[in-house]
């Protein structure tokens, strides 16, 4: 198989505009909050009111894709930031603490206040409580519950999670003194909706073969659903994600080209961000991934009704992988592997991120028992790329493709 | 050693034997529980035995990598393995609440393999607002229905207050042992203290509570023996179990005053209103036990600061298990806050299953030598 730089969707170059944009805003303009990225309610709020919202966990990824994130890493470490701590936050621990790097996109400023929710895993909690200490800026906490059963939820979840959102938004006009006025709200909470429907058009087009698009690509508009749901710019964004998208799946045009695409794989877990080229050389070698769970089931599977935001990021805040039972996600994923056509899964027992690892080697077992499929299990992290072993990894890869036949 | 803390460290060391001989000899189901962010009050009062589930230290960890990746906590590994390998066979259930996320997550996993009769989840707030009050409250409500039903009968309102006046001597008798440890030469060490504390998680609450009562109204009249004052130290963390670190700690000359874990004095926090509505009261209570997972940094030191004041602490031993990510992510600011306050040492172990005895010695006894232990 020839090794070649493929041709990317035109997409991806209004996506880096709009990240570049974004990281300008986050430098410049005020008030800013730091917030999550995990089904957060407050993000359309953030747009709502006039804040900023900066996303450190986003720009973990950044740092990691420009490999700065060993050093900001290590600098935490050097502050008894221990590597069983998540790499995100020591990334952006480091970077608070680092004052002689050259930050990768000009870095995000500091925040005026601190936006956080429980829908993410608990380092979260631990890290913006760290944030506050830091920055002494107020912290406003959705305090959103685990929901273990979706199919079972008690209806006070939903309420609770209305109330506390409710409250928040009273919290963030106190603190800035300002008035969130309900028609911005529903607008944001419109904007969001529309983002997340054309995401789910996308996300279907996929199922196409060729797949349209890769699994970088598909990361790349994560960007557009998550970092600007509920701005205008975000939906028609993701619009013009789709309908290029549409056009590639009707010309019949993948990444890979129809006779090229031998197998379709699914990516379980984050991707290793400092090593994206690694999808290249699967594409290389005839393997594409129109799928994965992290881009699938996490963001963007709730729509919203602008009528009654409140509801919709209720809902939002109580829903996505985080949030479903092992057994919910197992039929998900039986299903999808059967839409997509996937015939191989690469699992990344990822030590960085438990949420998405307990219950991987589960998912690889049942995988392999009741659906046949060859699974690898990759160990490493999404963004210290020091304890990812090339070689190891390499090795394994090969070993896969050839077992698959590729 | 005093009849009654030899029985408790009996118990201790020989927990299953003894979770069994209970089962049999009282024909109760028992239900485990993680961290002590949970009522049992409500597991008592449905006439079910709590047990808090700790792993035994003696087990190889073998087929819980099956399910659990090396770099999650090895308690909850090491305690999944011995389930797996039906070294728990007088569990009939268990309920995990939302903690850190291998606990959290662990609930799906133990869902799918379900190795007994009952299972259950408890969302804990890790906010302190008349909102997350009422939701703690609906949770209480919802997972003591589902008791009910495991049990086919109501778990009555008489019943829960008369566990919660149990419960709350019990606690009482625990904080009044933590309080004997202030005493110039106090009359336990470490080791008492934890026994008392973890056998309190096997044992009858009302057998556990005569025990203490007679253990503390027998320790009350003995005399204090006139040593010398030894360095006294406060120990920080999510919960330790390997005692060798008690012995290594001893032997240097140091005294442990105060702790801050889970099988601690965490687990003895909460004290629980007495009347008006149980539920509210114990969601009330349970909301402000200062574990790492569910607790804001300011809180922690607070808890801390008040332990280091009242207990006259020299130096703060942190002793946090490998890959306990919410213990680690507090540490550094919990450091500096009490360096910065109280101008006292204090360190960082790595603790694991079971401990590398060998270089935590060195390092724990360079520590208390540097506060002013014995040289060696």
């Amino acid at each position: 198989m020839e090794n070649r730089k493929r041709e990317r969707p035109a997409f991806n170059r209004d996506i880096a505009a709009a990240m570049k944009k974004h990281y300008s805003l986050t430098r410049n303009r005020k008030p800013l909050a730091h917030t999550l990225m995990s089904s957060n309610p407050l993000i359309e709020v953030a747009y709502a009111a006039g804040i900023q919202p900066a996303f450190p966990e986003n720009y973990a990824c950044v740092c990691a894709a420009r490999h700065a994130s060993p050093a900001y890493c290590a600098k935490a470490e050097a502050h008894h930031y221990t590597q069983d701590l998540c790499s995100y936050c020591r990334n952006n621990l480091g970077y608070i603490l680092a004052d002689d790097m050259e930050p990768p996109s000009g870095g995000i400023g500091d925040p005026d206040l601190l936006l956080l929710t429980s829908s993410a895993c608990s380092h979260y909690f631990k890290w913006w409580d760290t944030l506050q200490e830091i920055h002494r800026k107020p912290l406003v906490f959705v305090n959103t519950p685990r929901v273990m059963d979706p199919q079972n939820m008690p209806d006070f979840y939903v309420d609770f999670a209305k109330e506390e959102i409710k409250c928040a938004i009273g919290e963030i006009e106190t603190i800035l003194n300002i008035s969130i006025a309900p028609e911005k709200l529903a607008h944001a909470v419109h904007q969001s909706d529309k983002t997340v429907a054309y995401w789910q058009k996308l996300l279907d087009l996929q199922k196409c073969i060729p797949a349209p698009l890769g699994l970088s690509d598909l990361s790349n508009a994560l960007f557009v659903l998550i970092v600007m749901a509920g701005t205008k710019e975000g939906a028609d964004l993701m619009e013009k994600i789709y309908h290029e998208t549409s056009l590639r799946a009707a010309e019949g045009k993948g990444i890979l080209d129809r006779d090229e695409e031998k197998h379709r794989l699914l990516w379980l877990n984050i991707p290793f961000w400092y090593n994206l080229k690694i999808l290249g050389y699967f594409e290389n070698r005839g393997c594409a991934f129109p799928m994965s769970d992290y881009c699938q089931y996490i963001w963007g599977v709730t729509r919203m009704d602008g009528n009654n935001p409140l509801e919709g990021l209720a809902r939002k805040s109580l829903s996505g992988e985080l949030n479903s039972s092992l057994d919910d996600h197992m039929e998900l994923l039986i299903r999808d592997i059967q839409a997509y056509h996937i015939d191989g899964v690469i699992a990344h027992s990822n030590m960085s991120c438990r949420v998405l690892s307990v219950g991987v080697l589960d998912a690889a077992n049942i995988i392999r028992k009741e659906l046949n499929i060859p699974v690898l299990v990759l160990d490493g992290d999404h963004a210290d790329e020091r304890v990812y072993s090339e070689a190891e990894t390499m090795t394994r890869i090969d070993a896969f493709l050839e077992m698959l036949g590729g | 050693m005093h009849r009654a803390l030899k029985i408790m460290a009996d118990v201790v060391q020989n927990a299953p034997s003894v979770l069994q001989d209970i089962k049999a000899q009282n024909e109760i189901k028992m239900i485990g529980y993680f961290h002590p962010v949970f009522p049992a009050e409500i597991l008592y009062a449905a006439g079910l035995h709590p047990v808090q589930l700790y792993p035994r230290l003696d087990e190889p960890i073998t087929l819980a990598d099956d399910h659990l990746q090396t770099y999650l906590c090895a308690y909850l590994r090491a305690e999944w393995d011995q389930i797996l390998k039906e070294k728990r066979p007088y569990l009939d259930g268990a309920i995990i609440p939302r903690s850190c996320e291998a606990v959290t997550f662990l609930f799906q996993t133990w869902k799918r393999h379900n190795p007994f009769d009952f299972i259950d989840y408890l969302n804990i707030p890790w906010k302190n607002s008349a909102n997350t009050l009422s939701f703690f409250t609906k949770e209480l409500q919802r997972v003591k229905k589902n008791l009910e039903t495991f049990i086919h009968r109501e778990i009555t309102t008489n019943a829960l207050s008369d566990a919660i006046t149990l419960y709350n001597q019990n606690r009482s008798l625990l904080r009044k042992a933590r309080r004997l440890r202030n005493a110039q030469n106090p009359p336990f060490q470490a080791i008492d203290i934890f026994n008392m504390v973890m056998s309190g998680f096997v044992l009858d609450k009302k057998e556990h509570t005569r025990m203490m009562t007679t253990l503390l109204s027998q320790i009350e009249e003995t005399a204090v023996s006139p040593e010398p004052s030894p360095v006294r130290l406060l120990l920080s963390g999510g919960c330790v179990l390997d005692t060798r670190l008690m012995d290594i700690i001893s032997a240097a000359g140091a005294l442990v005053v105060a702790d801050d874990f889970n099988n601690g004095a965490r687990s003895f926090h909460p004290i629980v209103t007495e009347g008006g509505d149980a539920l509210e009261s114990l969601a009330r209570a349970y909301t402000t036990v200062p574990c790492g997972f569910n607790t804001a940094i300011k809180d922690r030191f607070s808890f801390l600061a008040d332990a280091i004041e009242e207990y006259a602490v020299d130096g703060v031993l942190f002793a946090i298990n490998r890959n306990c990510e919410t213990e680690k992510f507090d540490y550094p600011i919990l450091d500096q806050k009490i360096r910065e306050r109280f101008e006292i040492p204090t360190m960082l172990i790595e603790t694991d299953y079971p401990c590398a005895v060998g270089p935590l010695q060195t390092r724990v006894e360079a520590f208390i030598e540097m506060i002013g232990g014995k040289e060696r």
